[in-house]
């Protein structure tokens, strides 16, 4: 296991499209400790996977900084600190699932951090762990949207990365595929202890997961609330039909509420 | 159990090949037919069994002489002309700039009529097998260069991310994505040039040869041999069909991942 590394997000703004263009985030503060599950919730158009690639060091921001355990985004990501799930699974399809899991492995050859035929076995048991056991041989247009979707975490952690970005993973699956992933989620990411950013829309599904979560508000996106999620773990599907998770999910609903009607308002003025 | 599969397998090759197959009697029939009907002078129109006697006759020593010629003469061209191809499309890939100075003129190569072409570089090159591998060349670059680059384009943002994400080389990035993800798109290049080249050798031949299945048909024509020209024609068809189906069985052995192949 990886040490993990936290994540300091200090007056972060990102612009697109030069001097007129749109401003997507403006003055996020953020800080995650090494180890914590962060999740960003938002409507579409805040900025919040803007947020994960400016973390990650795919996009440089207009404004402010980030420090990734000592070192700029960019220097982390050269230093293989980060695993990605995008909001498709992007597998190679021309790879069979085993071989997807094995291409980080393969891409960074010298630096990765299981050398030769360990990396194999690390992959069929990070395989195990998400429940595709028996599928290493299927090629990803052989499988459901939602073991691609666990083929793309499989490949993540394959790596040991300090830090796992997460991009409405599971956005494009059904309620009930999403339950079952969100319960590996948590399994395999306690295994790995990494710090996790996870994107979401859903609301039910940041509080869930995370230690914490975040609310974003659109045009330009910027932080309305951070919350606590007061749950212990390990946590299993019951916890949401808890009292208190429901407050606390009508608490943040009622966030994006009062802001659609701010904008509203400015609107009718 | 096996057998009985292979048995089934080849049944249903067959039941897949029998419409196409059945049209092209209906046609040979029709043909023979309109042919005896309206009492067609042989000389202008032959009838199918006329042209299937001289295919009988000529066929093999066509075949293993002037054919055989023409076919290497369109192979040549076709590996020339693909390999420029894909070499430009790696070219255009990595430096859009260019792509913007070379693609306009890529065009003009493509438009400039190929026939008109031909007897030039017959006076430049003469009776030689150059003219001819140099126009079946042309004639396949462009296909195999538009289908090329845009395979090489066609990556998903997030595969890129996720290849930046791993801190990969451009080295690695073209090998472990761009060529697998262009190799369908090559194939539909190369399935369309592998015909083409047939056609660019011929009309070089037609230009000025001494051998090869163009100065046949061209020769013939002379003689009003229809006859033997209609059998020129089917044989360099036939070959044509034989080299597609060489290209779509290389094709078939090379993307083995489903949903690889891209429609025709």
């Amino acid at each position: 296991m990886t040490t993990s590394s936290g994540i300091a997000i200090d007056g972060v703004g990102m612009q697109f499209g030069g001097r007129q263009g749109v401003t997507a985030l403006e003055g996020i503060d953020l800080n995650i400790s090494a180890g914590e599950f962060v999740a960003l919730v938002g409507p579409s158009g805040c900025g919040k996977s803007t947020l994960l690639r400016i973390v990650s060091g795919l996009l440089e921001p207009t404004s402010g900084c980030v420090d990734v355990g000592g070192k700029t985004p960019d220097e982390a990501r050269r230093d293989i600190d980060f695993g990605f799930v995008f909001q498709q699974p992007a597998l190679f399809p021309w790879l069979r699932v085993l071989g997807n899991v094995l291409l980080p492995d393969r891409v960074l050859g010298r630096r990765s951090p299981n050398r030769g035929p360990g990396s194999e076995h690390v992959a069929r048991e990070l395989l195990r762990d998400v429940g595709l056991e028996g599928f290493e041989d299927h090629y990803p247009g052989q499988v459901s949207g939602g073991m691609r979707q666990r083929v793309a975490l499989a490949r993540a952690l394959s790596y040991d990365p300090k830090i796992l970005l997460m991009d409405e993973p599971f956005g494009a699956l059904d309620e009930f595929t999403r339950d079952r992933l969100n319960l590996q989620l948590l399994d395999v990411c306690k295994k790995a202890g990494s710090t996790v950013l996870f994107v979401t829309h859903s609301i039910q599904e940041a509080i869930f997961l995370a230690d914490r979560v975040v609310m974003l508000s659109p045009r330009p996106g910027h932080v309305t609330r951070i919350a606590e999620v007061p749950f212990p773990r390990p946590r299993n599907l019951e916890v949401r039909y808890e009292p208190e998770f429901a407050a606390l999910a009508g608490e943040l609903r009622g966030l994006l509420v009062v802001e659609d009607e701010v904008e509203l308002a400015r609107k009718q003025l | 159990m096996s057998i009985i599969r292979e048995r089934s397998r080849m049944v249903d090759v067959a039941l897949r090949f029998l419409p196409s197959l059945a049209v092209f009697v209906v046609g040979l029939v029709a043909w023979e037919v309109w042919v005896n009907v309206r009492d067609v002078p042989a000389y202008l129109y032959p009838s199918a069994s006329e042209v299937g006697s001289e295919l009988l006759d000529e066929g093999p020593s066509l075949a293993a002489d002037d054919l055989r010629w023409t076919m290497i003469e369109a192979i040549l061209g076709f590996l020339l002309g693909s390999f420029a191809a894909v070499l430009a499309a790696i070219v255009f890939v990595h430096a859009k700039f260019i792509e913007r100075v070379l693609f306009p003129w890529a065009i003009v190569l493509q438009t400039v009529p190929i026939v008109a072409v031909a007897p030039l570089l017959t006076i430049w090159f003469g009776f030689t097998l150059r003219p001819k591998v140099i126009i079946a060349a042309l004639i396949c670059f462009f296909p195999v260069l538009v289908n090329t680059t845009k395979g090489f384009r066609s990556i998903s943002s997030q595969a890129i991310e996720l290849m930046r994400i791993l801190s990969a080389t451009k080295w690695s990035i073209f090998w472990r994505l761009r060529v697998p993800s262009s190799l369908p798109y090559v194939f539909a290049g190369l399935k369309v040039a592998s015909t083409l080249s047939v056609i660019g050798a011929i009309v070089a031949e037609f230009t000025g040869a001494d051998r090869g299945i163009g100065f046949v048909i061209i020769q013939a024509s002379y003689r009003l041999d229809t006859r033997l020209m209609f059998a020129g024609i089917a044989l360099s068809s036939a070959a044509g069909v034989v080299f597609f189906n060489i290209i779509g069985a290389l094709e078939r052995l090379a993307l083995r991942w489903p949903d690889a192949r891209l429609e025709q």
